[in-house]
């Protein structure tokens, strides 16, 4: 965490008991400057729209970042106002340049870290921290290599302190549908890299979480395993019918997967525009790829990507990268 | 199937003897050397009479004795430093990361000062008993114990921390769900070197002021000059030694089944 001339503060993330009087000075002008700023004791009406799993309400991350050279200290702001709906069962992509706030974002989805202003709310409650109700995929697996296959995919069960029966069928269909019969004993490290990304899936769907927070899961596997991942990402999906917010930076995964592309936009981090896509399903990559409807999304969205990043002297864009770099998601024990 | 049963079978034969032969041409030249004659068998005595003395050494019961004092001291000393080392270890390198960082430089001095040289200050505190042998053990075992705990701890994947928090995994689960196995390899790794300075120590700690033990049951032979009896109790050391690092690596097989050996 300790570069020669920053030295960066994470504000938030839970576990870190740390009272820091500035970040309370920061995030009252934050508020102050904030007109949209809403009142806390409004909790979005269930009943108006059954539909609406997720609320973000104005949602903005900071990160205070303190500059020994100049001796002082520097609010980044990670992500600033984001306003997103989204529906029961639906498939959204948040697509955008490095350094846009996607994996912030995800973070406070997944209540790993506090929004700085702004309230995220799941079925009208309030999220205040992690939860059994979300399941995340993160990038780098994540998958504990002391555990085999099964033992991996029953670690949310263990902990929803389910008996071990049941733990057992539970991880047993899992283990079916992502394809992985047969490995149910194997360690971490005797699996390729698709395989664990399937063992990270079937972990984070055997607790039965409503919601499924994937933050760029497939960007570490090569191209082949990527794109049948992502056709079996979709089967998984109808089949056990979850919220899915899902992060990458590639435009055609956005499109193929999801019901709505939010593209985002760096400095500070937002969503640009929100994007239907009206592609019939199921969706067969082979067609979706060439046919018109795809290569007008794709086009758009390249645009709306790319005055993003022309908008911004390079140099700028560069350093505002190395900042986002840095206070991406380290974890303190 | 037993083709393949075959093809195993040969392949550990040929490992156990590519494994033993140094050792056995070793004891063969031992027996054979100071029997000729090329050796002076006064100072080298053949291995067979050395197995002999031990023999009469068991039937009286003497060796027993000294072999019981000497693993009742070891075992106390390295106990203990299990027992402080790792909690001690969790606690610097999870929640005092602060005062660790503190710390460290003057755990570090601690541990390079040659323990040899500590121990005269250890018996005027201690007195020339039980106490200061075992606490002169406790002081060479930690430190192995100590610092390979806070490096387990501080090397876990902050990624499998973020993974376990993300699922909600309360502050207890994540210690002995996640931050204890993930510590284990390197906690383990800490305990066998400690189990060799622990040895290295007692064996010199008998030989400074003792009545019974191994150290001391050498250091009375050679002043009797019983060569026999000094390389009886020597060879008694060693297979202790390696009768005690075999058993922790056992246990460790049996608790670290995952370990990916191609990395290590």
């Amino acid at each position: 965490m300790r570069r020669d001339n920053t030295v960066l503060k994470e504000d938030g993330f839970i576990g870190e008991d740390e009272i820091n009087i500035k970040k309370v000075a920061i995030r009252n002008i934050i508020k102050k400057n904030n007109e949209k700023i809403v009142d806390e004791r409004t909790i979005p009406n269930k009943n108006n729209n059954n539909n609406i799993k997720i609320v973000a309400k104005n949602i903005t991350r900071t990160f205070i970042v303190k500059n020994r050279k100049e001796k002082g200290i520097k609010e980044f702001v990670a992500i600033k106002d984001i306003n997103l709906e989204i529906n029961a069962g639906e498939f959204i992509t948040l697509v955008g340049p490095s350094g846009c706030g996607k994996s912030t974002f995800l973070d406070v989805l997944s209540g790993l870290s506090h929004p700085t202003s702004g309230e995220l709310y799941i079925d009208g409650k309030l999220v205040t921290g992690p939860a059994l109700d979300r399941g995340i995929v993160l990038q780098g697996y994540a998958l504990f290599p002391w555990r085999n296959v099964r033992r991996n995919i029953e670690y949310g069960l263990e902990l929803k302190k389910i008996p071990k029966k049941q733990r057992r069928e539970i991880s047993k269909k899992f283990i079916e549908l992502v394809g992985l019969k047969g490995f149910e004993d194997s360690y971490i490290h005797e699996l390729s890299g698709g395989m664990k990304q399937r063992v990270a899936i079937a972990r984070a769907l055997a607790y039965d979480p409503e919601v499924l927070l994937m933050d760029e899961p497939f960007a570490a596997v090569d191209a082949q395993t990527r794109e049948v991942l992502q056709e079996e990402l979709l089967l998984i999906w109808a089949k056990t019918k979850k919220t899915i917010i899902f992060i990458t930076h590639s435009i055609e995964e956005a499109i193929f997967l999801a019901d709505r592309v939010a593209v985002m936009a760096s400095n500070p981090g937002s969503i640009k525009e929100i994007i239907d896509v009206n592609l019939a399903r199921p969706r067969k990559l082979g067609d979706i790829r060439t046919s018109p409807d795809f290569n007008l999304l794709s086009h758009r969205i390249w645009e709306l990507l790319n005055n993003d990043e022309a908008k911004h002297e390079i140099k700028e864009v560069n350093q505002n990268r190395n900042i986002a770099e840095e206070i991406s998601p380290t974890v303190n024990l | 199937m037993t083709i393949r049963k075959k093809v195993s079978l040969s392949k550990t034969l040929s490992t156990a003897f590519r494994k033993s032969i140094a050792l056995i041409i070793f004891f063969a030249l031992w027996q054979i050397l100071p029997t000729v004659g090329i050796i002076n068998r006064q100072f080298i005595p053949p291995i067979g009479d050395i197995l002999v003395e031990l023999g009469k050494l068991a039937g009286t019961g003497e060796i027993f004795l000294h072999v019981g004092a000497s693993m009742s001291r070891a075992i106390e000393g390295f106990a203990l430093s299990v027992v402080v080392g790792i909690p001690l270890g969790f606690l610097l390198a999870g929640w005092f990361k602060t005062f660790q960082e503190l710390l460290d430089p003057l755990l570090q001095v601690f541990s390079q000062i040659n323990p040899f040289t500590l121990f005269p200050i250890f018996i005027l505190f201690f007195g020339i008993g039980e106490i200061a042998k075992v606490a002169i053990i406790f002081w060479v075992a930690i430190w192995p114990v100590l610092f390979n705990t806070i490096n387990g701890v501080k090397t876990i994947d902050p990624l499998l921390i973020k993974g376990a928090r993300g699922m909600a995994t309360p502050k207890l689960a994540l210690f002995y769900k996640v931050v204890l196995p993930g510590a284990a390899p390197l906690i383990f790794a800490g305990i066998k070197s400690s189990i060799g300075t622990a040895f290295l120590m007692l064996i010199a700690a008998e030989m400074i002021g003792a009545s019974k033990g191994l150290g001391f049951m050498i250091l009375n032979a050679e002043n009797n000059y019983n060569i026999k009896k000094l390389y009886a109790g020597a060879f008694t050391i060693a297979v202790l030694g390696i009768a005690v690092t075999k058993l922790v690596v056992l246990i460790e097989k049996h608790v670290i089944t995952w370990k990916d050996t191609s990395a290590i």
